[in-house]
């Protein structure tokens, strides 16, 4: 029996589809098979992310529809042996899916996978809904700006009702901008949102660029933020990971950026 | 992290206003009914000891996830009334 994640944020743009894709494809790297499924359905993107885009014939609005299995509608990533995406419908509404239709897949999909990845539409209606029915547990994705952890809250306060169990990724965070006083710290965000923190990503420019080729940065190599989705990956099926390391790093990680050693420097 | 000149730095203005912006999403009372309840409070304490009605606060805080709502005033001292 598989384990079901939802990742959602409330705001757009901070990274919620790139963070499902990168979590999913380093939980496949570990070795378990892992579903992710773009359930913002009428706006989809995690299929150009992922670099799969070129490859969809069925979408989740048919399966529960009937018109496909989900087994049938899985598109195999190629690059890996254990991962799959079941991408959204382009053309569909939101009310094409109901929150019991995507409780129904999940359970169908757990049973077949490991890990259950949903990539959830920014907002609080129909879509944030259907994303979080089936979850076992929510990753919160927040960036350190006030819009994105105002949003974040509200998302918090909704899944708590829900009674499903959330943390918490800062996501592009700049050690340069937080030490000069113009950017919040993961530990500031941390105490504001009062949530455990399951990894702190770095600005990365090479997200920008994997990115751009539909690459998940994971597979592209050792780039800061691909390190840190690597470790989130390991956290959330449980391997033991060191602990988050406080914005700065540790006496090395200063010299090294202070050297222009450590890729986190270009942020 | 403050800066030289007693000058916030943007980051601790940022802390500032999301606290007070997060303390009034989570309890959901849009500003104009918190000072409708700001005068309804400041006439109760009024049935009882004489004070300035304008000079009541009312304040929502959040630690954590733990909100609080603060009301203050200052109250006549005995025999001034």
């Amino acid at each position: 029996m598989g384990r079901a994640i939802v990742i959602t944020s409330g705001k757009g743009g901070v990274g919620k589809t790139t963070t499902t894709c990168n979590l999913g494809t380093a939980i496949a790297q570990l070795g378990m098979s892992v579903v992710l499924i773009d359930a913002d359905i009428g706006l989809r993107n995690l299929d150009v992310v992922m670099g799969l885009e070129n490859r969809i014939v069925y979408h989740v609005v048919d399966v529960v529809q009937g018109k496909c299995t989900a087994q049938k509608a899985l598109i195999k990533d190629r690059r890996l042996e254990n991962l799959w995406l079941l991408p959204a419908s382009q053309t569909d509404d939101k009310d094409a899916v109901t929150p019991g239709d995507m409780k129904k897949l999940i359970a169908e999909l757990k049973a077949t996978h490991d890990y259950v990845l949903i990539d959830c539409p920014a907002g609080i209606e129909q879509g944030f809904k259907n994303a979080i029915a089936g979850a076992d547990e929510a990753v919160v994705v927040a960036t350190p700006e006030v819009s994105s952890i105002r949003d974040a809250d509200r998302v918090v306060g909704l899944l708590a009702a829900k009674d499903i169990p959330t943390r918490l990724i800062v996501n592009r965070i700049s050690a340069h901008l937080v030490k000069k006083g113009d950017m919040l710290s993961q530990a500031d965000v941390i105490e504001i949102l009062a949530l455990e923190l399951v990894g702190a990503v770095p600005l990365d420019e090479h997200v920008v660029a994997s990115t751009n080729k539909g690459m998940p940065a994971v597979l592209e190599g050792k780039s800061a933020a691909a390190r840190e989705f690597t470790r989130i990956a390991k956290r959330l099926v449980g391997l033991e990971v060191e602990t988050v390391r406080e914005t700065g790093g540790g006496f090395f990680a200063r010299i090294g950026r202070a050297l222009g050693l450590s890729p986190a420097s270009a942020a | 992290m403050w800066k030289f000149r007693g000058k916030p730095s943007s980051r601790e203005v940022a802390k500032g206003r999301l606290h007070l912006v997060l303390a009034h999403d989570r309890v959901g009372l849009e500003g104009g009914k918190l000072q409708e309840m700001r005068r309804e409070i400041a006439a109760v304490i009024c049935k009882y000891v004489p004070i300035d009605l304008d000079a009541v606060e009312v304040q929502i805080e959040s630690k954590s996830r733990a909100t609080e709502l603060r009301v203050s005033s200052p109250l006549p001292a005995r025999g001034s009334g």
